[in-house]
């Protein structure tokens, strides 16, 4: 069997880097790449593709400027996504989830080979969530939310999601949208190897236009975005050093930085 | 084997200089970085000069990220509780064409990475190069370079370019280059303090945009070889201490050589200009100091040496130099590949143009001016002896006392058959004529 497969895949700033000054996060100079639970995402694509036995893999983005996309995206072409679809476009700023989906249902509707499009369960910046639903319902696909495991089975795909007290497993038809929790893999290390090779892997641009659509709605304001400042405690160690990494050592267990 | 055209190890100045021109030529070029981008490990004090390196890449410096240019320059000789600062400022230094600006390498070398990128560059961040390859060496000889291997991968390359930084592990290990030793390398330890602008240039009596590099000389060492450093960056100071590896070494008591930092930022007169800030980097790095006598053989069959890996730098007391040789020497890496590339000879004898080239520039003329550098500011007097002895006899002019001052002209006299008529005076003297 072949199974086509496009991974939806948000590029976020590198959430480790960002210091915070006067309670407001610090974007300058940091550099994007893909978020966490999109390789989750990823990873389950490969993982279903080796299982059906072939089939593409399309990592499909959606931006509003060029914001080195190009350079970015790499990096799901490096850990195995044979594709890459950038949708760019300025009248994209500010958009919300609602201008994002519509965006994104109209690139894959013009990929046309999609039996599974997979989605992380929020992005690692904003985490709204809503995506993945948003673009379902727009396609007129069944969706599941929440998979933390995913199996081809009867043509179609059987999905398990975690509910408080139980585990509930799910049967959909393809084509169907998914989206994945981060305890569903352990995503794969990108190689050197891979690297190399995802530079010459093809990437296509569309812009909104070229889906057809001219504007996307409604606009998003950012109001304020304020981030808890954390003090550093600035405890020094004196004494031999066995003594200093001692005394160090306990205090992070203490902290419950490790050992917990 | 997966093959590119030109491998770079290193992302920093050298390397992206490197990349830069060799991409810009149309070549196949991969730069391996092992910091999580370009720029996050690499140390630097300050401070860029750019006329030796202007007409390199000119489209290039039009709008790079620079911080301030410096349109002043002090040194400050620091004795026990006197210190004399010598200040120096000209038209020419912030010009229209500034001689020098200051940089913050974390936010530089990322835009060098994407100039580099743009042009076609692949940079890889997050990669270690673990060994250089080779094939056909032995008996001492290091064979020909043909790739390198990294996070388990095997990839090989016409010309690998070792841009590695100044402790040269890879290209030691390789045999291309003797390990450092501690005589020609100092450590520095610098820290960025955030201040908004309008205090620095209050601060620093600066116009707007201009900054100010002051170096520091003597105790702020404890005499050793070395010295303090305060440059202005756009929203931001960098401040730091360099001393030397082997006169850290031969201190009676054990250094805590960081501790230097912390001392001379509580100095009074440095504690003024740090108040208020807030500590947005810390950072600790080697020097090489050795000067051209260490710089080892720059090219062989299939690669070639840049940047500090190669030694290339320079620090003559009131100027420090290594990003204008880094990114000099990466430039005429990249020219050299390209046109043995295009030769189809990447031999020795294809590279060999490299150090042609660098011996034609100021790189290695410079260095080749200074060759007596190294040696002579070992002399502990130079930080230990003079600073002091400068900063007494400037206190005593300045001073008046209770009881009834002599003439000028003899206390001066008395300071000075004191301190600097002396056989070991002239001596210091007639070394310093090859500064
Ligand atoms: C405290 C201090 C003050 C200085 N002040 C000045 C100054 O004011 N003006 C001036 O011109 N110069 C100054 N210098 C010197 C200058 O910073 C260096 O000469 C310059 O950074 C050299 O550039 P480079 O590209 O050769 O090396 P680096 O900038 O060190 O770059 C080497 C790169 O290689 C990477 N790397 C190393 N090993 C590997 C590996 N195995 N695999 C992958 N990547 C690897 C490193 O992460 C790094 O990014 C100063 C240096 C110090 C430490």
């Amino acid at each position: 069997m072949s199974l086509d497969i496009v991974v939806c895949v948000k590029t976020n700033p590198d959430a480790q880097m960002i210091r915070i000054k006067n309670r407001e996060p610090v974007l300058e100079a940091i550099p994007y790449k893909v978020g966490d639970l999109e390789k989750n995402a990823l990873e389950a694509a490969l993982q279903l593709r080796d299982a059906a036995g072939g089939g593409t893999i399309r990592a499909l983005t959606v931006v509003e400027g060029d914001r080195k996309i190009r350079e970015t995206i790499k990096e799901a072409l490096a850990m195995g996504a044979d594709e890459a679809v950038i949708v760019a476009d300025p009248a994209l700023a500010g958009a919300d989830q609602a201008g994002i989906a519509a965006a994104l249902a109209a690139a894959v509707a013009k990929i046309g080979a999609c039996d599974v499009l997979l989605f992380g369960e929020g992005s690692t910046d904003n985490y709204s969530g809503q995506v993945g639903a948003r673009v379902a319902e727009l396609l007129g696909w069944p969706q599941i939310g929440y998979a933390k495991k995913l199996a081809l089975a009867g043509g179609g795909i059987e999905a398990e999601r975690s509910m408080d007290e139980m585990i509930e497993t799910l049967a959909a038809p393809l084509p169907v949208a998914v989206t994945v929790v981060s305890e569903i893999n352990e995503p794969r290390p990108i190689s050197l190897m891979n690297i190399l090779k995802a530079g010459k892997k093809p990437v296509t641009e569309w812009t909104l236009a070229d889906l057809g659509l001219d504007a996307v709605g409604a606009q998003k304001r950012i109001v304020s975005n304020l981030a808890e400042e954390q003090d550093r405690k600035h405890v020094l160690f004196a004494g031999a050093v066995d003594e200093q990494v001692d005394a160090f050592v306990n205090a992070l267990v203490k902290e419950g930085v490790v050992g917990r | 084997m997966e093959r590119v055209d030109c491998i770079v190890v290193g992302g920093g100045l050298a390397g992206l200089a490197a990349a830069y021109g060799l991409a810009a030529e149309g070549l196949e070029v991969m730069v391996l970085e092992r910091g999580n981008y370009a720029g996050a490990k690499n140390v630097t004090g300050g401070r860029l000069y750019m006329d030796p390196i202007r007409a390199l890449y000119p489209e290039l410096w039009e709008e790079a990220p620079f911080e301030r240019a410096v349109a002043r320059e002090s040194i400050t000789m620091m004795g026990d509780g006197a210190h004399t600062t010598v200040e120096v400022a000209s038209d020419r230094f912030a010009g229209a064409q500034p001689q020098s600006y200051t940089v913050l390498r974390a936010r530089f070398d990322q835009w060098f990475a994407d100039k580099a990128a743009e042009k076609g560059a692949m940079i890889v961040p997050n990669m270690k190069v673990d060994e250089l390859l080779r094939e056909g060496g032995g008996d001492g000889r290091p064979g020909r370079v043909i790739g390198i291997r990294a996070g388990g991968d095997e990839i090989g390359a016409d010309v690998t370019i070792v841009a590695e930084g100044v402790l040269g592990m890879l290209a030691s290990a390789a045999g291309l280059r003797a390990e450092p030793a501690a005589r020609d390398s100092a450590l520095g330890f610098k820290e960025v303090i955030e201040l908004p602008a309008g205090v620095i240039e209050d601060r620093w009596r600066l116009n707007e945009g201009e900054g100010a590099a002051h170096l520091f000389m003597g105790t702020v060492t404890r005499g050793m070889l070395g010295g303090g450093f305060v440059y202005t960056n756009k929203e931001s100071i960098s401040v730091g201490v360099v001393v030397g590896m082997a006169a850290m070494l031969q201190q009676a008591e054990p250094v805590e050589s960081y501790k230097l930092l912390d001392e001379f930022k509580e100095l009074p007169q440095i504690a003024p200009l740090v108040k208020g800030g807030t500590v947005a980097e810390y950072s600790a790095h080697a020097i090489a100091e050795g000067g051209i006598a260490r710089v080892p053989k720059l090219f062989g069959d299939g690669y070639l040496l840049a940047g500090d890996a190669a030694g290339l730098s320079l620090n003559a007391l009131v100027t420090v130099r290594g990003m204008d040789f880094a990114i000099a020497s990466g430039y005429h890496a990249a020219r050299a590949v390209a046109t043995a590339k295009k030769a189809g000879d990447t031999s020795v004898a294809g590279l060999a143009r490299y150090e042609r080239a660098l011996r034609e520039s100021f790189v290695l003329k410079d260095l080749e001016t200074s060759r007596a550098i190294p040696r002579i500011v070992e002399n502990p007097r130079l930080f230990m002896h003079y600073p002091r002895a400068v900063s007494k006899l400037a206190e005593s002019v300045f001073t008046i006392g209770a009881q009834p001052s002599p003439r000028l002209a003899k206390t001066v006299w008395k300071g000075a058959r004191r301190d600097f008529l002396s056989l070991a005076t002239l001596k210091d003297l007639w070394s310093l004529r090859k500064m």
